[in-house]
């Protein structure tokens, strides 16, 4: 039967709407908003209308028939701390996106979602996946040596887990039976352990820890960190900067852009060169760091993001980490693939629905 | 050959520890600990030296040893520059660079400059020190931090790492030289180091810089979250290192720097200790795997040695986590000791010569 999934991902400016047939993409549109209507809205939240309208006109526009489509799948936003996974979008959730914890537009995702599953017909169901918010990590992992500071959960959640589940179904095994280390590379990095389907630690790249990334610094040495902070030097935004925006492969070599950087590698660069491996060699260390989290059971390593285009710099990592386990890469990042991908395996019944309360 | 004497002095954050050795043989130690408050009552560690040298002198007389029958003296360097591995004579430069501590303040900076007081009152002896904290050879790569501003620095349990490994590799028949190790210094800091064919290629900076939690050292933090807690406005900064290092790890979540008393917590059944203790393990897993792809999994094993070495608890938990990555092997305590004595012993016997710090 021909069964349709609509996912729906507003961003800060656009919302992008797909369809797919199963797994295969067959209508895609990213709908840009003109700033000025935008502005008009005091909270995102106000915004909701608006976007749902355009949302149902591009759909009658490309003629798709609402009939066919049997289920609708949004981008998650900033929830409760919840645990990863599949929401049905429910009167609980609907409260909280409408008086959220915080102001980010994926929190939109849902409420569409929701408004344009009731539009289309009953019974329609519509659910997020994986928000921003999820937060699976254990106990132990949260501790850092000052209780003032927690290590929290903050991660590419949908892509990390769009990709395991992926390399589970390639190798005929469950997500909920295997144990994985998922590196996420774009413009930032976060490296994931995930033991039978939960993602157990994790680098917060956004707040300096873990690797270093295109734009971000990850770890730095503390005691010198503090002696910054106070040397008047610099402001707090300064140094934000230099974590997150300013920091990794934009503070030494000017650009976060791994083409323009492998360009100046092959035309002799060897500062480039040592900049670029010591990312590769960090990443490799988070994940053999979380090897021992894993007991080193590890099923798969799989790299993943706009960076595992780059061979030169898979291979640098590759090298390093595959005596932990078989290295896999999956590039790109395919937000809409994995919203499809989950909104197929609940119409295949092939993962559970979770109540958001 | 007659025995020779030799004097070693390894002053640590609470505690120095003398002895005295007759060419292999230990014929006297002691473990002199410091009450807190008194150590408290000092700005900065330079300021501990004559305090601690005269408890030094004390012990020594009153265990009835005669300081004229020493041939050597050998003290555990502090933070001087970063030099290569191996046995200095104590020089000007160097006890200029001890009193400044030129990459920071640790108790073992006063090591060289007691052990060069004690000299001048016996006649043709010299002070050295040997594999101090600062050895770094470290690779290129592991140097890069994630902004320019920053730089990892090599600062590790270097004497003890060092001399665990050498005796590791003689147990098995190898030569240290071309054998690849993971050497976890697990004391009052810990330090995980990658020690490939006899080079430290990889270490946490374990003093105030990235790693573990350690009894009193905070390890890594969320750069982030540490810059928030800088612009607070809460804390001076002399607070936040403190934080860091000396008030950090088990001292800031359960108030006691001893993990000996940590483990009787946890024995009584609180469940705060048992869950700081295990994080703690985890955290020191967690670098020993990362150490593991530093050496690309080619591992030959993973020796674990320091104070907290004897805790059969928090050691087994580290095997269960990493024993898939090589061999682990236990080897308690620190024999910082005995391997000062021994680059002395090597000295006096011309088996070595003495490096020049400059």
């Amino acid at each position: 039967m021909e069964q349709l999934i609509l996912v729906i991902n507003p961003g800060s400016t656009s919302t992008k709407i797909a369809v797919f047939q199963n797994r295969k993409q067959i209508f895609f549109t990213n709908i840009k908003h003109l700033q000025e209507i935008l502005e008009k809205f005091e909270r995102i939240a106000d915004q909701f209308e608006f976007r749902k309208i355009t949302v149902i006109d591009e759909l009658k526009k490309a003629g798709i028939e609402f009939k066919k489509i049997k289920i609708v799948v949004g981008r998650g936003g900033l929830l409760k701390p919840i645990e990863g996974g599949v929401y049905r979008v429910n009167e609980a959730m609907i409260h909280d996106i409408q008086n959220p914890m915080g102001e980010h537009e994926s929190n939109l995702g849902g409420l569409i979602a929701y408004e344009v599953a009731k539009e289309i017909g009953k019974n329609i169901m519509a659910i997020i996946v994986d928000p921003t918010c999820m937060d699976e990590m254990e106990e132990i992992a949260r501790i850092s040596g000052m209780p003032e500071i927690q290590r929290r959960s903050f991660l590419h959640a949908l892509n990390q887990r769009a990709v395991a589940r992926t390399f589970a179904r390639n190798q005929s095994e469950k997500y909920e039976e295997i144990n994985v280390i998922v590196a996420h590379m774009g413009g930032g990095i976060s490296v994931g352990a995930h033991r039978k389907g939960r993602i157990i630690d994790v680098n917060n790249g956004l707040n300096g820890d873990g690797p270093m990334s295109p734009e971000r610094s990850g770890g730095l040495p503390v005691g010198q960190l503090v002696e910054l902070c106070f040397s008047e030097k610099f402001t707090k935004q300064d140094l934000m900067k230099k974590i997150k925006g300013k920091g990794g492969l934009t503070g030494y070599l000017g650009t976060n852009d791994a083409l323009e950087i492998e360009k100046r590698i092959e035309e002799g660069d060897e500062f480039a060169k040592l900049i670029y491996d010591a990312m590769a060699y960090q990443v490799a260390k988070e994940i053999g760091a979380l090897s021992t989290v894993l007991k080193g059971e590890v099923n798969g390593i799989l790299l993943t993001g706009g960076l595992a285009y780059s061979d030169m710099l898979m291979n640098m990592i590759t090298e390093r980490v595959q005596h932990l386990g078989p290295v896999k890469t999956y590039p790109g990042e395919g937000e809409m693939e994995a919203l499809a991908f989950n909104g197929f395996l609940v119409l295949n019944k092939e993962v559970e629905v979770k109540e958001y309360v | 050959m007659g025995k020779k004497n030799i004097l070693t002095i390894n002053p640590g954050s609470t505690s120095t520890k003398i002895a005295i050795y007759s060419s292999n043989d230990l014929v006297f130690l002691k473990n002199i600990m410091h009450p807190t408050d008194e150590l408290e009552k000092f700005d900065k560690i330079p300021d501990q030296y004559e305090y601690r040298k005269n408890i030094i002198l004390q012990e020594l007389k009153d265990a009835h040893i005669d300081i004229l029958t020493i041939d050597i003296i050998v003290a555990r360097g502090g933070l001087i520059k970063p030099i290569s591995s191996g046995v200095y004579e104590v020089n000007e430069a160097m006890k200029k660079d001890l009193r400044t501590g030129v990459l920071g303040q640790h108790a073992s900076n006063l090591g060289g400059l007691i052990a060069d007081d004690l000299c001048k009152s016996i006649k043709g002896v010299k002070a050295y020190i040997a594999d101090p904290v600062v050895v770094d050879e470290l690779d290129e790569v592991g140097r890069i931090t994630g902004h320019p501003l920053f730089k990892r620095i090599s600062i590790f349990h270097a004497l003890n790492q060092k001399a665990v490994a050498r005796m590791h590799a003689l147990a098995i028949g190898k030569n240290y030289e071309e054998i690849n190790l993971i050497v976890v210094h697990l004391g009052g800091g810990i330090s995980v180091g990658a020690h490939k064919m006899g080079k430290v290629i990889d270490v946490n900076q374990a003093l105030d810089g990235n790693g573990p939690f350690s009894p009193e050292r905070s390890g890594t933090l969320p750069a982030g979250d540490l810059v928030r807690l800088c612009f607070e406005g809460k804390y001076s900064q002399k607070e936040i290192l403190k934080m860091i290092t000396g008030k950090g790890g088990f001292v800031a979540h359960l108030g006691t720097n001893n993990a000996y008393d940590v483990q009787q917590m946890v024995n009584k059944g609180d469940k705060k200790a048992a869950l700081i203790q295990n994080a703690m393990a985890y955290q020191v897993s967690k670098e020993i795997g990362a150490m593991s792809v530093v050496l690309e999994g080619k591992v030959d094993a993973i020796l674990i040695t320091g104070g907290i070495a004897y805790n059969k608890d928090f050691v087994d938990y580290i095997k269960k986590k990493v024993e898939h990555i090589a061999p682990v092997g236990v080897y308690p305590g620190e024999d910082e000791m005995r391997a000062l004595a021994m680059n002395g012993l090597r000295i006096l016997e011309g088996e070595i010569e003495p490096l020049v710090y400059k």
